[in-house]
């Protein structure tokens, strides 16, 4: 296939996540697979306390990972990891946050939040540089130069949002854990968030992990999608693939609850509810599967035989 | 100790306070002058010279300026403070009160505190002199002026509170943020925390001054050694409150060193809560001195503080005459008390955006 | 809704009669606030009639007012905000002018009542969910007793909550999110209410739940003949549940109509973007066409369209004056000078004109896929 000639350039392999210590412990994660080429977007999408904001920052060691691997250009990136190896994964990686109004430091002026980031890597840059790479950056994301001496409380959310993906760019990351970067703001602005993070990855080949719980925006964004239900991806495909064919009951369950913009349709749409009892897993347990080419899926064999037939493979 | 009201009073305030800022700096805006537009009649809307209606030309740099906010947290809240009338005459009336302290000494006519008043003629004390002329407040029972011992009280009781109140701060400051920030000393420093605060402070105060001999450093070493406590605690709370906010996080994502972490985003954000429990450990300290000297275990008695001369006044309250040598101290220690709860109290509303209106 | 009972709800609205099917009917409201010193106007001369059994959905982004709007129906305006002029007509009464704390509280629940975004907001941690409604029932509708627990079992059961007898002697954390919603509505209809109001009731939940809830909502509606308002920032949420939409922006209605019109034949550039910044109407590569810019600044007076700073679309009018309704349909008003006949014929954006395109095909062969694939 054309993906297999692809490089791979995050490849998370059986990683588990645990919380709490002692008896009282609590899988978010349990033994996530999966890759992400570079250049593409890769959708996770999971409705709250599902893992993917876990798995998200698991990937920029925020979070301990408690079992498998996260592997960066084929090097080992979770667990311990010296000064410079910690350096070299945040000069690659970043982060955008969900809530604008809660990821900038309100006591900051905005030309320090920008170049905080810079700072950490290049301490010894002088002033007058660090200014022109603020604007620069300020420029990118459609606000004003002039904007650096503010505060974040004079912005609105959008326009914070934006900032923060300043923030993230100025560093020159390869690769961006986008965390569900638009369902805090207004319907009306998160398209200009999107189309940015859209331009950003055509001029500079960016690769992006978007988290979202909302399989529409997801559509638009990604190539790739996973869904992740309670801490288990249960279905990973191509886009057009997944949205067309979706094979697992809970990623059907989703996609009938994406809110057409069409009465016509809309009224007519039959939601679908995901039952997890609907699985027979007792007596056969299901197993992360290839089912076709780029179409992995959780499933048991009677479970699959079913599905291939649905796929008329 | 530190139990009882006060204390009582205090978390009251720094729980409202810890809200305010929870609630944090969110509205904005501001603007001009105002007037209503009126809809257009028919007639009007006929009128409107077809050359308008062709496309103006569109400048997004335009639309993408902030229209919004002058609005500042902290000008808002000194503003609102102001408003509370009690408070800004209290604060103003303190503040004389404590640059008087400070100046009364090198003030022309002014007696020393411990010098023994003599009658010129007989030679013997002026002793319980009521107030006069001469002696403003009267003098003691050994023919100290008390009006100077009243000052010089004051003066060392802030020098106690206000060196109390730094210390708690420092120590405080440190423990608490390495304790809510260091995940793996949380237990550490909870378990010895949960020990060292199950020993009534007061023994803990009692026992330092019996070791060590009453003086003026002796008495700051015990309030010292247990004001912390309580002080690392409330910072331990409010790190862990702002600690996983995201903007932490995404600091952390950016390869920004703990240390600069903590001095950047989480004092910051501590500041007036923090503030406002350290001034507020101001007339605690000096409240504790008071009471450490009534059971006996305080200042010696050649020092002038108010603890000692409030103890002094209190032997004789009985008799009615003498009754001025405790309620001159009284009251000053009163209004010095009350004065920072008042000033404190209207912080901590002023502080509350929601009545940032 | 057939296409005579529009028609003679037009007529209503042209005579301005407060009588007829209108619940609620709002004149030119005008609302200001004060704030830090100044005055905010946030209700611009608001007009808009809400007809007895119909759902109306409120659509506009934060800061536009349609809370505030609300507000006004329940008597709870923050207490730094006045109502300066206008109407408010309802069961005889001009709202605007009750100042009387019981006739509210007679209303407020009894006749009209709220739905918040944050479930956990309206429900008591400290009691269970069974005595929450029983209250409701007991202050709205007499009941006790035997009688109220009937009622709360058969309320729950109604909004989808099984086993109701072992779960209203629960307490509200034992619920999760899309539940607590549940028991929130359960607590709405117990107060037997005519009018329903829905301030953002899925923002918080999940996607799925967000379905489940707006479904339930539009049961509920039928079976209890409720008349339902929706306010909601996202114009994807209502296609499925409301009959008509009014489109709000910087304190004014400047677009209302039934639900097909707003979505197949919009005409304010407002709402175009509104509809063509959804990523479920993008077609293949194209950027998502969006909005630049911040809404405008309500303490200061807002010459012309309030719109026009952001809008790629304005004429030189938009600046100077303030556009009135224009009549699209005897249902569909919009208040743009694009509409005026002097205005030059403009086209607007890809995604809007597909959805045109859309509305106009024959109900059967729209399919799913077109209406996102279709270029």
């Amino acid at each position: 296939m054309q993906n297999e000639r692809r490089n791979v350039l995050l490849d998370v392999r059986n990683l588990s996540i645990t919380f709490g210590r002692g008896t009282k412990t609590f899988k978010a994660v349990d033994n996530v697979s999966f890759h992400i080429y570079k250049g593409e977007t890769f959708g996770l999408v999971g409705e709250s306390g599902s893992g993917k904001t876990t798995i998200g920052r698991a990937i920029l060691r925020i979070h301990p990972t408690s079992g498998g691997d996260v592997l960066y250009k084929g090097k080992k990136i979770n667990g311990k990891l010296s000064r410079a190896e910690d350096y070299e994964v945040i000069r690659h990686m970043q982060m955008i946050f969900q809530d604008p109004m809660a990821s900038l430091n309100e006591r900051a002026k905005v030309s320090d939040i920008i170049a905080e980031g810079l700072m950490n890597l290049q301490p010894d840059l002088s002033a007058k540089e660090k200014k022109r790479r603020v604007e620069e950056a300020l420029l990118s994301v459609g606000l004003l130069p002039e904007f650096s001496s503010r505060f974040p409380h004079e912005f609105s959310g959008g326009q914070r949002q934006r900032i923060g993906i300043a923030r993230c760019l100025i560093m020159n990351p390869e690769f961006i854990v986008a965390d569900e970067p638009i369902s805090a703001l207004d319907v009306s602005i998160r398209a200009q968030v999107l189309n940015l993070l859209l331009r950003f990855q055509k001029e500079r080949g960016l690769t992006y992990l978007f988290i979202a719980h909302d399989l529409s925006v997801v559509r638009f964004v990604a190539s790739r999608v996973a869904v992740i239900h309670k801490g288990v991806i249960v279905e990973m495909a191509n886009t057009e693939q997944l949205f067309s064919r979706p094979l697992h009951p809970y990623t059907k369950a989703l996609l009938s609850a994406v809110p057409i913009p069409n009465p016509l349709l809309e009224k007519k749409k039959e939601l679908l509810i995901y039952d997890p009892s609907c699985h027979n897993y007792e007596s056969e347990a299901p197993q992360w599967t290839e089912i076709e080419p780029e179409h992995f899926i959780w499933a048991n064999r009677p479970e699959l035989a079913q599905y291939r037939k649905a796929l008329d493979l | 100790m530190r139990t009882g009201w006060k204390w009582n009073f205090l978390c009251r305030k720094i729980e409202a306070l810890e809200e305010n800022m929870k609630n944090g700096l969110e509205m904005e805006k501001n603007g001009g002058p105002q007037r209503d537009v009126p809809e257009l009649t028919r007639e009007q809307i006929e009128a409107i010279p077809q050359q308008l209606f062709t496309p103006a030309s569109f400048n997004e740099e335009e639309a993408e300026k902030i229209s919004y906010s002058n609005y500042s947290y902290w000008a808002s809240t000194l503003k609102n403070f102001w408003k509370n009338k009690a408070a800004a005459v209290l604060i103003v009336a303190l503040a004389l009160l404590i640059a008087f302290t400070v100046i009364q000494p090198y003030l022309p006519g002014q007696r020393p505190a411990t010098l023994i008043n003599n009658d010129p003629d007989t030679g013997m004390h002026l002793r319980n002199l009521p107030p006069d002329g001469e002696y403003w407040f009267g003098t003691n029972d050994i023919g100290q002026d008390l009006w100077a011992r009243i000052w010089a009280g004051t003066r060392t009781s802030l020098f106690i509170g206000v060196v109390v109140a730094l210390s708690d701060l420092i120590a405080g400051m440190i423990l608490g943020l390495v304790w809510g920030y260091v995940r793996k000393v949380d237990r550490l420093f909870t378990e010895a925390y949960n020990i060292i605060s199950n020993i009534p402070q007061t023994l803990i105060l009692i026992l330092v001054s019996y070791i060590l001999r009453p003086s003026l450093s002796t008495i700051i070493i015990s309030m010292c050694m247990v004001g912390w406590l309580a002080m690392a605690r409330f910072v331990r709370n409010q790190v862990i409150f702002v600690r996983d906010r995201d903007f932490n996080l995404a600091s952390r994502c950016l390869g920004t060193s703990t240390f600069k972490i903590i001095c950047r985003n989480l004092i910051p954000q501590m500041v007036s809560v923090v503030s406002l429990q350290t001034v507020l450990a101001i007339p605690g300290a000096m409240g504790d001195e008071v009471f450490l000297t009534y059971i006996g275990l305080g200042l010696p008695v050649a020092i002038p503080s108010l603890g000692n001369l409030v103890n002094d006044g209190r032997v004789l309250m009985m008799s009615p005459q003498l009754r001025y040598q405790l309620i001159f101290p009284a009251a000053v220690i009163g209004f010095i008390t009350i004065a920072f709860y008042v000033i404190g109290n209207a912080f901590a509303d002023a502080s509350d955006p929601k009545n940032h209106v | 809704m057939g296409q005579k009972t529009d028609a003679a709800k037009n007529d209503t609205i042209k005579n301005d009669a407060l009588q007829n099917d209108a619940v609620i009917s709002v004149r030119d409201l005008n609302v200001k606030f004060h704030l830090r010193g100044q005055r905010l106007h946030a209700l611009r001369g608001i007009s808009l009639d809400i007809h007895q059994g119909e759902s109306l959905a409120i659509v506009g982004e934060s800061g536009s007012g349609k809370s505030v709007f609300i507000k006004n129906f329940i008597g709870l305006l923050d207490k730094n905000g006045w109502i300066d002029s206008g109407e408010i007509w309802f069961a005889g009464q001009d709202l605007a002018k009750l100042k009387d704390e019981k006739v509210w509280r007679k209303i407020r629940g009894g006749k009209i009542a709220m739905v918040m975004q944050d479930p956990m907001t309206s429900l008591n941690p400290l009691k269970t969910i069974g005595w929450q409604i029983a209250e409701a029932l007991k202050l709205h509708q007499g009941l006790a007793g035997e009688a109220a627990k009937n009622k709360t079992a058969e309320l729950l059961s109604d909004v989808g909550i099984s086993l109701p007898e072992t779960r209203m002697k629960q307490y509200p954390h034992e619920f999760s999110g899309g539940m607590r919603q549940r028991v929130v509505i359960a607590i709405a209809l117990a107060c037997n209410p005519e009018i329903l109001i829905c301030d953002e009731p899925t923002t918080a939940l999940d996607v799925t739940i967000q379905a489940q809830i707006l479904q339930l909502l539009k049961d509920l509606k039928e079976k209890h003949h409720l008349t339902t308002i929706y306010i909601t920032h996202d114009l994807g949420v209502v296609a499925n549940v409301a009959d008509r939409i009014a489109v709000m922006y910087a304190g004014d209605v400047i677009e209302v109509g039934t639900c097909e019109e707003i979505f197949f034949q919009p005409k304010h550039p407002y709402t175009w973007s509104l509809l063509s910044s959804l990523p479920q109407l993008a077609a293949g590569e194209e950027e998502l066409y969006c909005i630049s810019g911040t809404p405008p600044n309500l303490f200061q007076t807002i010459q012309g369209d309030a719109f026009a700073p952001r809008n790629p679309w304005a004429l030189q009018v938009d600046f100077l004056y303030r556009p009135p309704y224009f009549e699209v349909s005897p249902t569909h008003k919009a208040k743009t000078w694009l509409l005026d006949p002097r205005a030059p014929k403009i086209e607007p954006p890809a995604a809007i004109r597909r959805m045109m395109e859309l509305g106009k095909q024959p109900q059967a062969r729209a399919g799913r896929k077109e209406s996102a694939d279709a270029k």
